[in-house]
């Protein structure tokens, strides 16, 4: 049975999208069907990466109930080596989009909310999607919780911020405890983090502090800075230590060993 | 032999008419017993206002108890409290209370069909 996975956070730049799109490559690289979905209708970013820029119908209107979600998938397999399928569902960048995103009121919200849950059974259920990748914008808005209510599994993407630990803790606490979610925590952009040793001090650092499992500790990579987003990194990139770190959170995911 | 179970059949007959009354009347009275509990002050509880969106902010505003109700019951199209019970592990008895109590907040709307009472989130009124 297919999982869906919300990737969050509570701060931006925490590494979401990078995350949301490699992860997903990373599952059709191992030969799984995977649909990945933009909902940061606030800021846009997945056409961009992806350069699917030209698309005509959006996630959005999947949303509004204006398309079927068969339409609005873009099929980016060709991208990814290794058999998968890889797809995409983007938020429309367009400003009239993102302002008409952001005035929609609480009985849209839950019909979105409707509208993700029946993925499950659209995608999951009748296509043999393997995973359905929500890539969310950070904190508490309506896209985000609804994509985590909807969601099997959270990845919390974090960093060392210290504004960021505060509010992630209290995320853990107040959100996703009260949805029963199971989640698993990402240290992003971690300084010093390829001695063995310091990982595993990392590791238990976070255990103690969130309370919650540890999926990854990801180093900081000056290549992935560089790249500034113009690449899917696992693809083109298969023995950089980020690939290897991926593939690893991916078993980890698929063997259900976060608990 | 026939004359004889058509002679069973009948009080049989009688029997499910009588449960089928009593389950509606258990149905009544638990919605009844919720709607004194929460009446008084709490107007927004009171049944015949128009309906509450049960979406996330108002999910997690929740108490706990309704929020597991609540939940389960967002993931299903319609099901009833037996359903609901399954997927909560807490008794049917108890989910059809919570049911009943988010059916008078205006969350949810119940329909019968036969002798079953099925609940659902009415997501395609507009406004």
């Amino acid at each position: 049975m297919g999982k869906i996975i919300a990737v969050h956070s509570y701060k931006g730049g925490t590494g979401k999208t990078l995350l949301s799109v490699n992860l997903a490559a990373t599952f059709a690289k191992n030969g799984k069907k995977v649909a990945i979905f933009d909902l940061d209708f606030r800021a846009p970013s997945l056409f961009a990466i992806l350069k699917a820029e030209n698309s005509e119908v959006w996630f959005n209107d999947y949303l509004n109930s204006t398309a079927e979600v068969s339409n609005i998938l873009v099929d980016l397999s060709s991208k990814i080596s290794g058999g998968g399928k890889f797809f995409a569902g983007l938020a429309n960048p367009a400003t009239e989009a993102i302002r008409d995103m952001s005035s929609k009121d609480r009985k849209w919200e839950m019909r979105a909310l409707g509208r993700l849950l029946a993925l499950k059974e659209s995608l999951i259920t009748e296509q043999g999607f393997d995973y359905l990748i929500f890539d969310t914008s950070p904190g508490l808005q309506y896209s985000s919780i609804n994509a985590i209510v909807a969601a099997d599994f959270v990845v919390v993407a974090t960093t060392g911020d210290r504004s960021d630990v505060d509010g992630t803790k209290r995320m853990l606490k107040e959100l996703y405890n009260l949805f029963e979610k199971k989640t698993g925590l990402v240290l992003n952009k971690v300084l010093d983090a390829s001695a063995t040793s310091k990982k595993s001090e990392i590791a238990a650092k976070i255990k103690t502090s969130y309370q919650v499992p540890m999926l990854g500790i990801v180093p900081c990579f000056c290549e992935i800075l560089r790249a500034e987003g113009n690449l899917i990194f696992v693809q083109d990139k298969p023995d950089h230590p980020f690939t290897k770190i991926l593939a690893e959170m991916a078993r980890k995911i698929a063997d259900n060993e976060v608990n | 032999m026939i004359k004889d179970q058509a002679i069973i059949k009948k009080p049989l007959n009688i029997l499910e008419k009588i449960e089928e009354s009593l389950e509606r009347l258990n149905d009544k009275m638990e919605v009844i017993i919720e709607i004194q509990k929460t009446s008084g002050d709490n107007q927004k509880s009171a049944p015949g206002l128009p309906e509450a969106s049960l979406d996330v902010m108002t999910l997690l505003s929740m108490p706990d108890h309704l929020r597991k109700t609540a939940m389960a019951i967002c993931r299903c199209t319609k099901a009833t409290a037996e359903e609901i019970a399954e997927q909560t592990s807490r008794a049917r008895a108890v989910e059809s209370a919570y049911l009943n109590q988010l059916v008078i907040m205006g969350y949810l709307k119940k329909t019968r069909k036969g002798r079953k009472a099925y609940f659902y989130v009415d997501r395609e009124t507009t406004g």
